[in-house]
């Protein structure tokens, strides 16, 4: 029997479950396997070019924009320097420290900004999690066969087989002044006169967040749902556990890491948006990934590159927070 | 200023499912562009332009390629791809087709050459438009970047009072922006900037949201209601800019902005789409809107227009062949071939007479006389966009641009500007 069909064998024993499953029990060939190294490229070949590639377009650009957001700006460029007036700036607005001041204390816009951006992040990410956990659920749990499993998994995913942009702009029909929602409402009496607050507003914004990120939440959550032993919630069946009991007790502490990967997704890629807001807010608001392109464009890089590092910085902290909340390599 | 709007919807063939799409096309054909373009290389054969898509048409480009018997490639971007190209990279273009409300940026960055106007052949036929600033003796030159300003310099590039024998850039298209409104919105004709910040408009007005210019499109209106009068609109202070922004977020507070639009498409879209009555717009989005089926009119504000201007510069990097090919290729321009094609989307040319060359008495009338349309006329593309007897709003070239309230600008004081302006959409 080759290794492979052994797999097989014990893969179809063992109770269901999409990942890991039941112990899988080794041979004495294959736990002398695991040391043996694999005959073939060393190494260090094979790390190479990723390596390489992230510090070609990582690292070194990264660095670059540390270098820069201490740069001069010259109005149509920069000169090497040591200045801290874009942090300055960023920080600090006029009379910030002047106690007779209007604006004693008022936080920057920039700072104002970047807290804009986080709050709208926050309220996505709550969202996400709200949808993306009983949808997660629903099919690791409830789907029996892993081919529906899989089928309606990837029916999830269809949306996101389109481009981001056709997503983002596909509201513009719905929820417009003449869009389908006023139009039914209207049909159906239920409103005088087109309602414009669905559109270019808090609450388009925060749909189209939700509907263009959801996904990289339901993702981690369902793999993570799905890799839990079966034979857990076996044995607290039968050790006379409500259903609440084994959610709390075992589902949900178990499939934390995926919320947190997932909740990972979707700060970071919400915290860099920029697009979005154009389109389904009317640009009716600043995210710090607007203010980075609002400076780039009138070429003042070094303020650009200071607002880049402090969404990073955020979003450092942010994902640091969400690890300290779920140890994830423990939990793995 | 059609400021980041794909070929696509200049050609007027839009439905209103590529609307939605406009933004998603720009990206592709400026993708698929840019395939062609680098494969043109930088041999020391054949152009590199590199512009908008008021002027990047593959048409034009085309046309030049067959004309002048050497390869020019053209590629449209957006305005800020187009902006730190020209300024960053000026060895991947050898023909940068910008606008005089950048040289303040691009004039001291020293990207550009100066030109020699004795190898422009028909310089002495351009307009004192771009000369003096008053095309007709009792013009008024416009507040901000006027381009008399800034086109002049002297041998090493460096902007001086003209005339001069150099200039960095060659004056080519050139338009005027106001406001569309659809007058079954609005109700009445709009004959004024004020009525951008009117209440009765509430939450049916948009403006662009390009800082420099949105912030003049909003100063217009001020001073317009009489609330405030600005020394210059295209240099503003400090306290102006204040004034303004202040006056601006209790505004936006209160909901009387719908949207702020960036890109062509989605203007068009906002006012298709009935979701505002009134707003700054560029001028081929009326066609756009027409083609929709929507009523679109472009006021002609009693305040005057805001206008902008466009031309040939060349990188300072091209030298040898190349710089002939160059010359060629602006003198080409001159001639008037070009100039026809966008005329028929509404730009004028600096050497108007060399348009009317290649235009029917038909178009010249309407688009620079300001007649009405004999006939029906059609765009570059061959969509008919005016019916016979319709009036271009503000009558001819001349009295338009004898009216020219602002031009679009940098201001000094831009970095405080996008801070306010900052503010102002976050508020």
């Amino acid at each position: 029997m080759t290794t492979l069909e052994s797999y097989a064998k014990i893969a179809e024993a063992a109770p269901r479950g999409l990942i890991g499953g039941a112990p899988v029990v080794r041979g004495e060939d294959e736990i002398k396997r695991k040391y043996r190294r694999e005959p073939g490229f060393p190494v260090p070949i094979l790390i190479a070019p990723a390596t390489m590639w992230l510090i070609v377009f990582l690292f070194l650009p990264l660095i670059s924009i540390f270098i820069f957001s201490f740069w001069k700006t010259t109005g149509h460029g920069m000169t090497p320097a040591f200045s801290l007036e874009h942090y300055r700036a960023f920080f600090v607005t006029e009379g910030f420290f002047d106690p007779k001041n209007g604006d004693f204390l008022t936080p920057s816009v920039f700072i104002r900004t970047l807290w804009t951006t986080f709050r709208f992040t926050f309220t996505v990410m709550a969202i996400c999690l709200l949808l993306a956990y009983p949808l997660a659920y629903f099919l690791s749990m409830q789907v029996e066969d892993f081919k529906w499993q899989l089928a309606l998994f990837l029916l999830a995913m269809v949306p996101f087989w389109t481009s981001y942009l056709i997503r983002a702009v596909a509201w513009l029909p719905m929820l417009g002044r003449h869009g389908l929602i006023n139009e039914f409402l209207l049909d159906i009496g239920a409103i005088d006169e087109p309602v414009s607050f669905f559109l270019y507003s808090e609450f388009s914004y925060t749909m189209a967040l939700v509907q263009l990120y959801v996904v990289l939440a339901v993702g981690p959550i369902f793999f993570s749902l799905a890799k839990i032993d079966r034979t857990l919630l076996e044995a607290a069946r039968d050790m006379a556990a409500t259903p609440f009991q084994i959610f709390r007790e075992i589902i949900f502490p178990l499939s934390l890491p995926g919320i947190a990967i997932g909740m990972i997704f979707v700060f970071v890629m919400v915290m860099g948006e920029f697009a979005t807001a154009v389109v389904v807010y009317g640009g009716k608001t600043s995210t710090t990934g607007t203010v980075i392109l609002n400076y780039y464009v009138i070429a003042n890089y070094p303020f650009a590159a200071v607002n880049a590092i402090m969404l990073m910085l955020a979003m450092m902290i942010g994902v640091v927070i969400i690890l300290r909340l779920v140890d994830i390599r423990k939990e793995l | 200023m059609a400021y980041d709007s794909p070929g696509q919807v200049l050609q007027g063939k839009l439905s209103r499912r590529s609307f939605m799409k406009t933004t998603a096309a720009g990206v592709a054909t400026g993708a698929m562009a840019s395939g062609s373009f680098l494969r043109q290389a930088a041999a020391d054969d054949g152009l590199r332009s590199i512009g908008l898509g008021v002027s990047e048409i593959n048409e034009i480009q085309a046309k030049a390629t067959k004309d002048l018997g050497f390869p020019v490639a053209g590629q449209a971007m957006g305005y800020g791809e187009m902006f730190s190209k020209m300024l960053n990279q000026n060895d991947q273009y050898e023909i940068a087709e910008g606008y005089f409300n950048d040289m303040r940026v691009m004039a001291p960055a020293k990207v550009w050459q100066p030109i020699d106007t004795k190898k422009i052949k028909e310089w002495d036929k351009v307009t004192n438009l771009t000369k003096t600033g008053k095309l007709t003796p009792e013009s008024s030159e416009g507040q901000g970047d006027a381009p008399f300003k800034l086109m002049w310099c002297d041998a090493n590039g460096t902007i001086v009072k003209g005339p001069s024998q150099y200039i960095i850039m060659v004056p080519g298209w050139h338009n005027a922006d106001s406001l569309g409104y659809n007058p079954k919105a609005t109700g009445r004709a709009i004959e004024s900037w004020s009525e951008l910040l009117n209440k009765d408009f509430k939450g049916k007005v948009a403006l662009l949201n390009v800082p420099q210019i949105g912030v003049m499109d909003a100063a217009l209106a001020i001073e317009a209601l009489g609330l405030k009068k600005f020394v210059d609109k295209g240099n503003m202070t400090k306290a102006e800019i204040d004034f303004l922004i202040d006056y601006l977020i209790p505004l936006k507070k209160a909901g009387h902005f719908r949207a702020f639009w960036e890109n062509f498409g989605q203007s068009v879209n906002l006012m298709v789409n009935g979701e505002v009555a009134l707003e700054s717009m560029w001028s081929p989005a009326v066609a756009a809107i027409q083609a929709e089926g929507v009523p679109c009119v472009y006021a002609f504000p009693k305040e005057g227009m805001r206008g902008w201007h466009g031309g040939m510069a060349i990188s300072a990097k091209v030298k040898g062949k190349q710089l002939d090919q160059a010359y060629e290729y602006i003198n080409w321009w001159l001639d008037g071939w070009p100039a026809a094609f966008v005329a028929r989307q509404g730009y004028y040319h600096s050497i108007p007479d060399n348009a009317k060359k290649y235009l029917e008495p038909a178009e010249w009338d309407y688009w620079y006389d300001g007649k009405p349309a004999a006939k029906d006329l059609a765009d570059p593309f061959g969509t008919i966009i005016i019916k016979k007897g319709e009036t271009r709003s503000g009558g001819s070239y001349w009295n338009r641009y004898s009216k020219i309230n602002v031009w679009n600008s940098i201001m000094q004081e831009n970095d405080y500007l996008v801070k306010r302006w900052t503010e102002f959409l976050t508020a």
